[in-house]
């Protein structure tokens, strides 16, 4: 059996996941409001309003969300398969396919639940608005140890590596994402200020440090793509 | 001819000490940092007042002794890469150590300097300037203890003479350096700023 | 070489879970017909306090078997190994979506459970269980359809003189994955044919499924041996 020599499989997850980070963004940031985030401190009566507000927005983006959400596996198949290219051991690739799959769900199933669930009667009792409203963003910011222990996994492999598949620097700048990702952890602590869930540091300093992470990984694994040479035998498998 | 080999590699200077790619790492991580003294500044210009009174609980004496520490095992390490490039490993190695065992000093005083705050009742969650303090010097530890696992891969260049690269060595430093860079800042900021 | 041993075992234990899903979803009461949206709090709570029983072993078994399907899932991801990609990217991504998916179901059920187990407690709060419960199961497709959408452009990819799975394979999952998205529009509307109890995202998500689930049955059932006399023909010669 020859196999295909062109590259269209990478070419397609790639641009699946160009299109997969600018649909999330869209999404969350303009469709939804749910970025940044409502403010943690609301009162029963304030998460109605904030519910009340984004009505169609909310259901109308979550929805896109839940059908076209999968996408987000293209990534993870591409990063997945960078890591096979290095010279380490297999255990790291797999590590971070099952760590960045498990991920998913806290990534963006449950606050898609339980923002449509909230959104979806209006008339509900304020108080279990507000306890839909507290998992949604509490699920979403507040797990973020799959991205941590995935950022080391993907930073020793890089730095390891003697196929030199992506730059040591980038290695680097995953322990600068890993440490950004731990520090929203506090938002399971306060309300207020700037640990919560929309805090200066819990919210806007991370947001900035993921966005560059992510568009810096995304034009590496182009770049990776560009470069792509003959397959060392043992990766083909 | 080895000789004359061997000092013209030793006279040609890298023009960037170690890795280019740790100082993505400094620049990157002094970036976030800097954003996260911001934050802090931003608070402090609200709350003058409290931060101040807030202030007067940190023990000056503690923080200069935790700078000079850490100030002392900047210097073992700059002196650890002169033995190296001067293949004096096992000098090297004996810096290295030293310099180990200032960060686990520096440490040592930072859990002392916690607990007291503690059990005095002031807490991650006693107010703005303690939420300052705490995540900042925690954070900061968090590098420290990096910084160990640093120093465990430069040992570990160092042990061996099939291993040895003084570029990983220069780079194992730099990382260091950058962990003392950012306590002098926070010391700053924290204990001396009033 | 690839080792095919146990894999005729794990499709032909695919009938038993089959078996067991089916019953599963029959005697679930709420799906027989599907709770509509459209209830109140008081409806809800006193379909829980009649039908307490019906949905607690129902939803039990559905939550041990839920995630049986992931050896088929991979007997498919194995197959993929003889198609002529260059890389095993969409290979990753299937197993990707494999691992999430069941979750979706599994913490479906968990609400459903919940909702169940307290029968007593206040209506409002047995509603929002099983809103969140009906919401994760019938909105939580995007893993299916990533699935259906990459296993099809593996198989378009697939050009070689003897392709893994016919053409027709990866057109049928294109028809499925559209078949799905309706239902993730569910949470936009409490009647029609597209509310989680309505024709398109309640009896036309789940008839997918279970369509897609038998297809691909048969269809592994005659790559399966082409792979294992191949396997013991390498065996052989070895």
């Amino acid at each position: 059996m020859t196999r295909d020599t062109s590259k269209r499989e990478l070419r397609l997850t790639w641009y699946a996941t160009v299109a997969f980070y600018q649909m999330y963004a869209v999404v969350f940031f303009l469709f939804t409001h749910i970025q940044p985030p409502g403010q943690p401190w609301y009162d029963p009566r304030e998460v109605s309003q904030w519910f009340a507000r984004h009505h169609g927005g909310l259901l109308f983006g979550l929805a896109l969300i839940f059908a076209l959400g999968g996408l987000s596996a293209t990534s993870i198949g591409l990063i997945t398969y960078s890591i096979r290219r290095m010279s380490v051991s297999r255990a790291f690739a797999y590590s971070y396919l099952i760590l960045y799959s498990v991920s998913a769900v806290p990534g963006f199933m449950f606050i898609c639940v339980a923002l449509t669930a909230g959104a979806m009667r209006p008339d509900r009792d304020p108080k279990l608005q507000q306890w839909l409203y507290d998992l949604g963003f509490l699920s979403f910011a507040g797990t973020m140890g799959v991205f941590l222990i995935g950022s080391l996994v993907w930073m020793t492999a890089i730095l390891l590596d003697t196929n030199g598949v992506f730059p040591k620097w980038f290695g680097y700048l995953n322990l600068c994402n890993a440490l950004t990702e731990v520090v929203v952890a506090p938002s399971w602590i306060f309300q207020r200020g700037m640990f919560a869930w929309n805090g200066l540091i819990s919210w806007w300093v991370d947001v900035v440090v993921f966005g560059l992470y992510t568009g810096v990984f995304i034009l590496l694994l182009k770049r990776m793509i560009d470069r792509d040479g003959p397959l060392p035998a043992e990766a083909a498998a | 001819m080895t000789t004359v080999r061997r000092q013209a590699t030793r006279r040609t200077p890298e023009r960037i000490p170690g890795q280019g790619d740790m100082w993505v790492l400094v620049f990157f991580e002094s970036l976030v940092f800097t954003s996260y003294f911001g934050v802090y500044l931003y608070y402090r210009g609200r709350h003058e007042a409290a931060f101040l009174e807030a202030q007067s609980h940190l023990d000056l004496g503690l923080g200069v002794l935790d700078t000079i520490v850490l100030l002392t095992s900047s210097w073992s390490i700059a002196r650890c890469v002169q033995n190296a490039r001067r293949d004096r490993h096992r000098a090297a190695l004996r810096d290295a150590c030293l310099t180990a065992a200032l960060g686990v000093g520096f440490l040592g005083l930072k859990i002392t300097e916690w607990t007291a705050q503690i059990s005095a009742g002031r807490t991650f969650t006693s107010g703005d300037f303690f939420q300052h303090y705490f995540f900042l010097t925690i954070i900061h530890a968090v590098h420290l203890l990096i910084g160990f696992v640093v120093l465990g891969v430069l040992a570990h260049q160092l042990a061996d003479p099939r291993r040895r690269s003084q570029k990983i060595v220069e780079t194992c430093a730099t990382y260091w350096h950058t962990v003392d860079f950012l306590w002098v800042l926070i010391f700053a900021l924290l204990y001396v700023v009033r | 070489m690839r080792r095919t041993t146990g894999e005729q075992v794990i499709l032909g234990a695919l009938p038993l879970v089959a078996v067991i899903w089916i019953a599963a979803f029959f005697l679930f009461p709420g799906f027989t017909p599907p709770m509509s949206p459209r209830a109140s709090a008081a409806q809800v709570a006193e379909f829980y306090r009649k039908h307490t029983a019906g949905v607690r072993y129902s939803m039990i078994v559905f939550n041990w078997f839920c995630v049986a399907l992931i050896p088929v899932l991979m007997l498919i991801v194995e197959r993929m190994r003889g198609m002529a990609h260059r890389t095993p990217v969409l290979r990753y991504c299937m197993i990707g979506v494999a691992g999430a998916a069941p979750i979706a179901f599994l913490t479906a059920s968990v609400f459903w459970l919940l909702a169940a187990f307290r029968p007593d407690r206040a209506p409002e709060l047995t509603q929002m269980y099983n809103d969140l419960a009906w919401i994760t199961f019938t909105c939580g497709v995007p893993f299916l359809v990533a699935q259906s959408l990459f296993l099809a452009v593996a198989i378009f990819l697939d050009q070689q003189s003897e392709p893994v799975f016919a053409r027709w394979v990866g057109h049928f999952n294109v028809v499925i994955a559209l078949a799905l998205l309706p239902a993730a529009f569910a949470g936009l509307t409490e009647s029609g044919p597209f509310a989680w109890d309505g024709l398109v995202a309640f009896w036309g998500k789940n008839t997918a499924i279970a369509v897609w689930i038998t297809v691909m049955a048969l269809v592994l059932r005659r790559a399966l041996p082409r792979d294992h006399a191949a396997a013991t023909t390498a065996e052989a010669a070895a």
